[in-house]
């Protein structure tokens, strides 16, 4: 009872506690934000995996795997298998509408030939694309003046989807939305147009180039296509490389498609061809499976070498087939999270990292908490002989201290989780921020007041009083230095995205963390005092009491 | 031997360390109060009236092995942990000569400070004002030690030393940073309090202060001496 009133007393009745919550705070937000943060990415990540290529990949590049069609039934005959599409992955170069004049940009890009329908059962691409008109008259309301959605056609969403003009039936092609330079970020995360440019208004040209089967490069080939809209994976990387266009497509400019198979070794016919022996089937560099619910991507890659070895029989034993699959050796077959190691392998040592820096900051909390209350008890050792003399036990004064610690975890932890969650709601703005120059009331600000500081300064000087004097100094100079700072800074980019693969930096707070957090910040804030406070437990009466 | 002493002490001897040198300040000092009775212990500075004080409060330990002190029979000086805390709680109050007030708790609350120490908080708390009301001290329940006056500071340390009605009062030199007014008045005050029944052991230096109560012994050379 008395412990918990002169825990209180000492608490408000003077400054030290204060500065031990705001320490106890600042590491709490610090560590808050940069879990938070972490925690946002790999969630990305992870989320943005199926978006990227389902949950378990079949890959053989560049020549491609035959009868593929029946390697997808085999697959999606599995029951750990909800579906899984095609792909042909090649590189290409496209050639911009920008800028005016002759000379237009050119650049290189990853492209995707897909299968719409499928594709989307496996990926939800569907959700990736861009453009859509405003759902409603209010969202359209919300918009800027210059917001490019307002005048979109309501078409676009399916063109996206079908990869396919509606209106002509041309085959379409979507691109990732940094492909393009025209797409500028605003700080509400819509885009406007850059120099009036809209790609979904322009055609672009795709240059391709076919792989003989002997694995030499065959004369290229060029084909034009309407944009028909555009896709944000939020995986930078992806956005600015990736363009799709239709399967079909991809695999005639590739020489991928259905063909002849002509007979090398026989004679020549009469009129010089060679003989035909039979089809050669369409090729995928790919195939991307989903899992069912419930099925982790390791248990869908089992399944799906089970279907593979299937298939591979089937083919072999099928007489009809001349051209034969790949040998499951040759093959590959990953999980998302294998494939995309080199981008998932960098985010988990960081977050590594931030385990350490963990430890510390709990470190630096309980030291802090620690030598805070050793000069307190210190401080205080006349009054804890007091308590001892009139009856208090060893346990009560240690209490008082324990949980002053306590109130200090707690209070630290809270404020600290309000401040991390103030910095994480408002970090793609804070960020945006600093990325420009700061605004002219903000460095003028600075210097006013620390020209108030000043003339307190003077003010305090004057009357002979030396550490108010010696305080205002240091506010006039803290505050000049950052209006100094703020005046000189010319806006720096620390959130480089193509360094973080993503466009957006993670902006919810990991509430598991910040509770696992602040009960760290009470344990260790508990712990620091429990040294000053068995200390203060074994002061002796008669010693304490003895001199004023 | 009808009844048993108040309070009793025997040959107590009490020793510091000053490093290599042993200081020997009590050498088998001898002590006797009876129930209702008002000892003033004199002596010169350095004789050794308050560490008598403190082992009678149980606030320190006599040298092992010899003597010891006997509370109302009972032998208490060896007491340990809770019953020690509980024996400096109720059964003796203690007053210095510095009022060893707490700076962050009003009059009131340093006055209540044994009663929540025991556990018993609202319960006490009439008794206590009442006290403090009879010390002169009602207008000054809410103020903090600092906003008082010496002899106020001190009625209030009296007040906390009988907020949960010891047996004994234990008084080191409780005027002795008090001009000659003030302390009279508290003087006075501890003569009320006497003659209401409480039993009172009083270090002072000033024979006058002394000639207040019933018997006076003198500490000489480490031992109690009657005079
Ligand atoms: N903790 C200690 N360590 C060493 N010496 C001590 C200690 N406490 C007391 N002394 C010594 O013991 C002697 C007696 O001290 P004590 O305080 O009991 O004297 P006193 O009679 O109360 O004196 P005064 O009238 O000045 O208050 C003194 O010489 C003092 O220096
Ligand atoms: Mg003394």
């Amino acid at each position: 009872m008395y412990a918990i009133q002169l825990a209180n007393r000492y608490l408000t009745s003077r400054i030290i506690p204060l500065i031990a919550v705001g320490a106890v705070a600042l590491c709490v937000a610090l560590v808050v934000i940069v879990v938070s943060v972490m925690s946002g990415f790999l969630d990305m990540l992870k989320s943005s995996g199926r978006t990227l290529m389902g949950d378990v990949v079949i890959n053989y590049p560049v020549r491609g795997m035959p009868w593929y069609d029946e390697l997808v039934r085999a697959i999606e005959a599995e029951p750990a298998a909800q579906a899984a599409t095609p792909l042909v992955d090649t590189y290409g170069l496209l050639r911009m509408p920008y800028p005016q004049g002759a000379e237009k940009e050119v650049v290189t890009a990853n492209v995707w030939g897909i299968d719409p329908a499928s594709f989307e059962r496996v990926t939800d691409y569907s959700r990736t694309l861009h453009w859509r008109p405003p759902a409603d008259q209010a969202e359209a309301d919300a918009m800027g003046p210059d917001d490019p959605r307002r005048k979109l056609s309501p078409r676009i969403v399916a063109d996206g989807l079908a990869l396919r003009r509606g209106d002509t039936g041309e085959p379409g092609l979507v691109m990732g939305l940094h492909v393009s330079i025209v797409n500028e970020r605003q700080r509400d995360g819509s885009y406007r147009s850059r120099y009036g440019w809209f790609m979904p208004d322009h055609r672009v040209t795709l240059t391709l180039v076919p792989i003989s089967a002997k694995g030499t490069v065959a004369e290229p080939r060029e084909q034009v296509f309407p944009v028909v809209n555009e896709f944000r994976s939020a995986v930078y990387q992806i956005d600015k490389n990736r363009v799709m266009i239709p399967l079909a497509e991809a695999q005639r400019m590739l020489r991928l498609d259905e063909g002849t198979l002509h007979d090398m070794e026989a004679p020549p016919n009469a009129d010089g061809s060679q003989p035909v022996l039979g089809r050669s089937p369409a090729r995928v560099h790919r195939v991307l499976v989903r899992a069912r619910p419930g099925v982790t991507p390791d248990q869908l890659r089992e399944a799906v070498e089970t279907a593979y070895a299937r298939f591979e029989q089937a083919c072999a034993a099928d007489p009809s087939k001349l051209v034969k699959p790949p040998l499951r050796e040759m093959v590959s077959i990953l999980t998302w999270e294998q494939h995309l190691r080199d981008l998932i392998g960098p985010v988990e040592k960081e977050r590594e990292m931030m385990r350490i820096l963990f430890s510390i900051v709990y470190l630096v909390c309980a030291g802090l908490v620690l030598s805070i209350f050793w000069a307190i008890v210190q401080e205080k050792s006349r009054d804890i002989g007091i308590l001892r003399s009139i009856g208090a036990s060893r346990g009560g004064v240690l209490w008082i201290f324990l949980q002053y610690g306590l109130v200090i975890g707690l209070v630290g932890g809270v404020v600290g989780i309000g401040l991390g969650w103030l910095v994480i709601t408002n970090i793609n703005a804070i960020h945006q921020a600093i990325g420009e120059r700061a605004p002219l009331w903000s460095w003028t600000a600075c210097f006013a007041a620390s020209t108030i500081a000043l003339l307190m300064t003077v003010r305090q000087g004057l009357r002979g009083v030396l550490l108010p004097t010696l305080l205002w100094l240091v506010g006039a100079i803290t505050l000049g230095l950052a209006g100094a700072g703020l005046m000189a800074h010319r806006g720096t980019l620390i959130w480089d995205p193509a360094v973080y693969y993503f466009s957006t930096i993670p902006d919810r707070v990991d509430w598991v963390t910040a509770g696992i957090t602040w009960l760290g910040a009470v344990v260790f804030s508990v712990l620091g005092a429990s040294v000053p406070a068995a200390k203060a437990a074994d002061i002796d009466p008669v010693r304490a009491l003895r001199h004023e | 031997m009808s009844e048993a002493p108040l309070l009793q002490a025997r040959d107590l001897h009490k020793t510091y360390r000053m490093g290599r040198l042993d200081v020997p300040v009590l050498r088998g000092a001898d002590f006797t109060m009876r129930k209702g009775e008002w000892v003033a212990i004199l002596g010169s500075s350095g004789s050794g009236k308050s560490t008598l004080m403190h082992l009678l409060g149980l606030l320190d330990e006599p040298d092992r092995g010899r003597g010891g002190v006997w509370f109302e029979g009972q032998p208490v000086a060896g007491l340990r942990g809770g019953a020690r805390n509980h024996y400096r709680n109720r059964s003796v109050g203690f007053v210095f000569q510095f009022y060893h007030l707490l700076p962050e708790l009003t009059v009131l609350e340093n006055a209540m400070l044994p009663c929540r120490v025991a556990g018993a908080g609202r319960a006490a708390a009439g008794h206590v004002r009442s006290l403090l009301t009879a010390f002169g001290l009602d207008h000054r329940l809410h103020h903090r030690p600092r906003e008082l006056s010496g002899g106020e500071r001190q009625r209030v340390a009296i007040a906390r030393a009988l907020a949960n009605e010891p047996r004994v009062l234990l008084a080191d030199e409780p005027t002795g940073n008090l001009d000659a007014r003030t302390g009279g008045e508290i003087l006075d005050m501890i003569t009320g309090l006497h003659r209401q029944g409480l039993s009172i052991a009083m270090v002072t230096h000033d024979p006058a202060v002394a000639a207040r109560a019933d018997r006076v012994v003198q500490l000489v050379d480490g031992r109690v001496a009657d005079r």
